[in-house]
């Protein structure tokens, strides 16, 4: 095994002794890069819509790696055809939740901000060189690697988040009861695959995307696939043509590649991406 | 503090972690990796509980892709499926369908036990059995045919059987049974493809090198969602044309979403893609940018032996009647779009010229087919780097069972009518329920299928139905297969198949890569309830019937396998094969330019090598059906049966090449633009034109009915997969807007849909993606049994259930359109015509 990996092996044990201490902590892996500077990694993914051919393994990924009940998506692709024939169009567009950095003055996203049951406890989040990054968890949370996560033992399954996402991102799961309120459900949503990135390996959409076309990575590491495509297409400046709903203010951490200007045709043809659509996943 | 779930699984997940890494790939720029690999011994565990889960490496059977793949299971019960990241075909990915495996597999309406009708046929009502007494019937049955010496009147009809699945069952229990009875379902799929290549290539299957290749043109391929060879194709596609800019043209009636990613979408009127394509060949002999290298090994004309300047003054004649602006006419395909197209294609080396259903389940698809051949030759972009090349498949060395084998006897049923198809090379198999009610050629007293649905897979599903059902047309009906769906329903005996997770096969997929991979199937789980692989059933039937196969299941034949193919031997035999699931040689050469090869002089000094002068062939009369070598001689290569087996070589300007080897027909070793085989049948020889006879007389309000596939489902076989219908369970019928206004249909009218075989009620879906003058209505969908999700109804035999059902939210199911499309083969190569059929629309 190379030096990266006992590195993240000793890091993987410091986080599970963080744990066990009662703290929520993030075990990264990570890079010499990411090491050198100590800071948490800054997780974002991108969809590169020159790639997407629409064809759903994503969505049946998500599906199987965490056994999503019918009617629910925490992934799911529209399809839009715009244009007149002989002209016409079909584009393409994946949907997960957008891990939402919050806007500027607060930086809290608008599903935690609506969450009664935060904030509750107080975490340490353990960078893969030993810092520690304090942060407040709750029933709906966001680690200071950026992931905006869920715990159900905390979850009074109030609904609230899922109405306060501007996106529809969230949705009741109707095989869970909430933790604190046996009467409800609880919620479901994308977490970036936590399971998995916390063990070093991307979310099982990234894996499974015969085309390439999901990118996830640390913004904090220059060399990561990610930090380069961001810089390469200027992602975080034009923030307002990559990503959905810029007007929520909610600054997501999903960026779409879209040289075809499909958000804007999507848009314009029928679908907001707002909570209002059904998070359905339809091939028409 | 209260703690949940999810962070006590944190911790054991933490404190698992610190024992083994969760992947071998770690470093480089980023450290996360994709797959768990598998050979660096990986781990992957529970969202869940945090468990470590098993990972099995396995292949997957949803498509005849068969990509690898790793089963992941936890507690025994498989939890997740992904690519195996070790194979160079599916460098690590599946597709939604492969994904969705899990779902073959728990399917709550499967059936587990071997059932036995007991009310009338079709009627639904059903007897478990034990598989002593459903073997005890059967073996009684097959014996008493093979000892009257008809053992043809058992017929077999598969719909996929692969690899070592054909070997067991076809090459040894149905050879050694003694019926060649023996029905398959390409005439279906894309039998038109497979016979043209047999007449202009040899062998078929054709490999488009998309890793090498600077332009693509598409005549009727939904490549990057539903190819044959879907997941290693489409990816190297979508790499070629996001990093290095590869322009791909699509001529479809439909935006696919292949035509939808395409650099431009070429709407184009069915049956019409061979019109482009000759026009295109027209265009680029005229401006001489043909490969004056590659027509040395092209036959163009009757004589074999005609200079290049002759054979390209043949094509050239031929050629000038297909203009550009004759293809607008046909095809409405702009003449200035033909003309740059066939230009840039010429121009741009190497070029790939695909093609797929779209292009040939049409009258004559088997000449379009040969268009698009002759497209790909005359530029010389055939079994080149980039090019459209000759499949690579991993050769497995298998036992074959007894030496001693009978006398296989057929009834001629598998092959259509007598005298109405040239070559049907890979059968016409939507004409056997036809031709046993014809009854001329006689009638099979069993017929068993495997992996097929007759009922549902052909056109004029009603008549299907009734002939399945007629028990004066055929006594006993066996159907293998794990669910219960339409001609399941029909049948008298159900053997339980396992789903294909619970199952052993070796196989030999085509690899994109040109060097071939070597890849096992096994199983994930044990097969659940009492099924049993068909594969170790005919193990077992062998030996009731007295004719021992020499291995008794299909483990012990994979494991045989294994150490008799001489590659995989070597790499470790049958124990590496189970730990790694593929094997390639490493060091193995892409193969190319297989043509090119000299024959050893010494090959053509072996006993029974003759020279046919009329050909240029050398060959081996003893392989062939000829009695003597002056019997071979007078009659000559090409009207000796079965004197392809004894190919040797082609002999061109005074050389002995390799050539293009035949197979199935007894072209020679060129290149066969110019068919002596098609016009010995009254066909045109050089690839032609020859219009659709009802579109010829259709009136103005008739609309041309097409089919097509989506990328969430396998054609007929996936409807109660849950994850996949709950994307696609239903299938309006797109109809152009400005048509639909013709027609006063708006969108989310019912309509009715009527051709010469029947009428459906669907739904209009009114859009821009269609070519006006067409409808266009997916298959997939429509069921009537299946079970719970595809149909709506709980299969009468469904031995499981799932909490799931309860949130099944949705409850249209489709309309399938096969009822109103007519059996009917393209009479060159027994092609189901399934783009072909003339309908009138209107609103309900």
């Amino acid at each position: 095994m190379s030096e990266n990996v006992a590195l993240s092996r000793r890091k993987m044990i410091k986080g599970a002794g963080a744990l066990a201490l009662g703290a929520a902590a993030g075990l990264a892996p990570i890079s010499k890069a990411t090491a050198a500077r100590g800071k948490a990694p800054r997780w974002a993914f991108i969809v590169d819509l020159r790639r997407c051919t629409g064809c759903r393994t994503c969505t049946v990924a998500c599906k199987a790696e965490m056994n999503t009940p019918l009617g629910a998506f925490r992934a799911a692709v529209y399809d839009q055809v715009v244009g007149t024939f002989p002209k016409t169009e079909k584009h393409f567009l994946p949907r997960l939740c957008n891990h939402c950095e919050g806007n500027k003055e607060d930086g809290i996203p608008p599903c935690i901000k609506d969450c009664p049951e935060y904030p509750k406890d107080r975490r340490q989040f353990i960078t893969p060189e030993g810092k520690k990054i304090r942060y407040r968890g709750g029933a709906t949370y966001k680690r200071p690697d950026g992931m905006v996560l869920y715990e159900n033992e905390l979850c009074t399954g109030c609904g609230k988040c899922i109405k306060a996402c501007p996106y529809g991102a969230r949705s009741w799961d109707k095989l869970l009861i909430s933790g604190k309120d046996s009467t409800k459900n609880g919620i479901a949503k994308c977490t970036f695959c936590q399971h998995r990135v916390d063990n070093g390996v991307v979310p099982s959409c990234v894996n499974m995307c015969p085309q390439k076309a999901r990118i996830f990575g640390d913004l904090n590491d220059p060399n990561s696939q990610v930090s380069k495509l961001v810089k390469e297409f200027g992602l975080l400046e034009n923030r307002d043509k990559n990503t959905l709903l810029p007007k929520e203010n909610t600054v997501p951490m999903l960026f779409y590649i879209d040289p075809r200007g499909a958000l804007m045709k999507m848009a314009n043809a029928r679908k907001k991406f707002e909570k209002e659509e059904a998070w359905v996943d339809q091939i028409t | 503090m209260k703690r949940d779930i999810s962070r006590r699984d944190l911790i054991k997940l933490g404190a698992a972690s610190a024992a083994v890494m969760a992947t071998g790939k770690v470093g480089g720029s980023s450290a996360l990796a994709g797959t768990v690999d598998l050979a660096a011994g990986g781990k992957d565990f529970s969202p869940q509980t945090g468990a470590e889960r098993k990972m099995i490496p396995s292949a997957c059977w949803s498509c005849v892709t068969r990509d690898s793949m790793i089963g992941f299971v936890e507690d025994g019960r498989l939890v997740k499926l992904e690519g195996n990241p070790n194979s160079i075909r599916g460098r690590g990915k599946i597709c939604s369908k492969g994904a969705s495996g899990i779902n073959q597999l728990y399917d709550p309406d499967r059936i587990l036990y071997p059932m036995k009708r007991v009310g009338k046929r079709g009627e639904g009502k059903w007897k478990r059995i034990s598989w002593d007494e459903a073997l005890t019937d059967l073996a009684a049955r097959l014996k008493k045919l093979r000892d009257e010496g008809h053992p043809e009147k058992f017929m077999f009809h598969y719909g996929r059987m692969k690899a070592s699945s054909s070997k067991i069952i076809k090459s040894v229990f149905l050879a050694n049974y003694g019926t060649k009875t023996i029905g398959n379902h390409t005439s279906i799929c894309e039998g038109a493809k497979w016979t043209a290549q047999e007449l202009t290539w040899g062998k078929h299957y054709d490999n488009w090198d998309f890793d090498n290749t600077k332009f693509v043109l598409n005549f009727g391929s939904g490549v990057l969602e539903a190819h044959t060879n879907h997941i290693p194709t489409c990816q190297r596609l979508g790499d070629a044309m996001v990093d290095r800019g590869v322009k791909m043209y699509t001529f479809d009636v439909r935006l696919s979403n292949t035509a939808a990613k395409s650099t431009e979408w070429l709407p184009v009127k069915p049956g019409t893609d061979g019109a482009i394509a000759l026009a295109m060949c027209n265009v680029i002999m005229q401006a001489g940018l043909y490969d004056k290298e590659f027509f040395k090994f092209i036959r163009a004309t009757k004589d074999p032996n005609a200079s290049t300047a002759a054979k390209v003054a043949a094509l050239k004649s031929h050629l000038a009647q297909y203009t550009p602006e004759w293809a607008e006419k046909v095809s409405t395909v702009p003449a200035a779009k033909i003309k740059s197209l066939a230009l840039e294609f010429a121009k741009t080396k190497p070029a790939c010229v695909i093609s797929y259903r779209g292009a040939v389940a049409h009258y004559h698809g088997a000449d379009t087919e040969r268009a698009v051949q002759m497209l790909a030759a005359i530029t010389g972009n055939i079994d080149n780097p980039g090019g459209r090349c000759r499949a690579v498949g991993a050769k497995w060395k298998y036992p074959k069972g007894p030496k001693k084998k009978p006398k296989a006897k057929a009834l001629k049923i598998a092959q259509g009518f007598p005298g109405t198809i040239a070559y049907p090379t890979h059968g016409a198999n939507h004409q056997v329920l036809k031709m046993i009610k014809d009854g001329r050629a006689g009638r099979p007293e069993v017929y068993m299928w495997y992996c097929y649905t007759p009922v549902y897979a052909n056109g004029e599903c009603q008549e299907n139905i009734d002939i399945l059902k007629d028990e004066s047309l055929i006594p006993f009906t066996v159907c293998v297969n794990a669910y219960y769906d339409e001609s399941a329903a029909l049948a008298d005996m159900i053997l339980p198949n396992p789903s294909y997770l619970e199952w052993w096969d070796y196989e030999d997929m085509v690899s994109p890569t040109q060097v071939p991979e070597y890849y096992i199937r096994q199983p994930l789980v044990k097969p659940l309830g009492e099924s049993r692989d068909f594969k170790d059933v005919v193990c077992d039937l062998a030996n009731r019937m007295g004719f021992p196969l020499g291995f008794n299941s299909a483990e012990e034949f994979v494991k045989m396998s294994c150490e008799k193919t001489p590659a995989v031997k070597a790499a470790g035999g049958f124990e590496y094969m189970k730990k790694h699931g593929v094997y390639h040689d490493p060091k193995a050469k892409p193969k190319y330019y297989g043509y090119k090869k000299a024959v050893k002089p010494d090959a053509l000094k072996k006993d029974g090598v003759i020279f046919d002068k009329a050909t240029g062939v050398y060959w081996n009369w003893h392989k062939s059906k000829a009695k003597s070598e002056a019997e071979a001689k007078e009659k000559g290569y090409t009207k000796t049966k079965n004197a392809y087996k004894g190919y040797i070589g082609q002999e061109i300007g005074g050389k002995v090449y390799a050539g293009f080897k035949p197979d199935k027909v007894n072209k020679s070793g060129y290149f066969e633009v110019y068919s002596e085989l098609l016009e010995m049948k009254k066909f045109p020889a050089l690839p032609s034109y020859v219009p659709i006879p009802e579109h010829k007389k259709m009136s103005a309000n008739d609309l041309i009915l097409t089919t097509y596939k989506v990328p969430v489902h396998i054609h007929s076989r996936s409807a109660n997969c849950k994850w996949l219908t709950e994307i696609y369970h239903d299938n309006p019928a797109m109809i152009n807007t400005r048509t639909a206004k013709r027609l006063g249909i708006k969108d989310g009218d019912k309509i009715k849909v009527k051709s010469e075989a029947g009428e459906i009620t669907t739904t209009a879906n009114v859009t821009e993606a269609v070519v006006p003058g067409v409808v266009a209505i997916s298959h997939h969908v429509g069921h009537w049994e299946y079970g719970r999700y595809a149909s709506g109804k709980k299969s009468p035999l469904a031995a499981g259930d799932d909490s799931d059902f309860k949130l099944k939210w949705w409850t249209k199911k489709g309309v399938h359109p096969n009822w109103i499309i007519p059996n009917k083969p393209d009479p060159i190569s027994g092609q189901q015509r399934w783009m072909d059929t003339v309908v009138k629309v209107r609103k309900a």
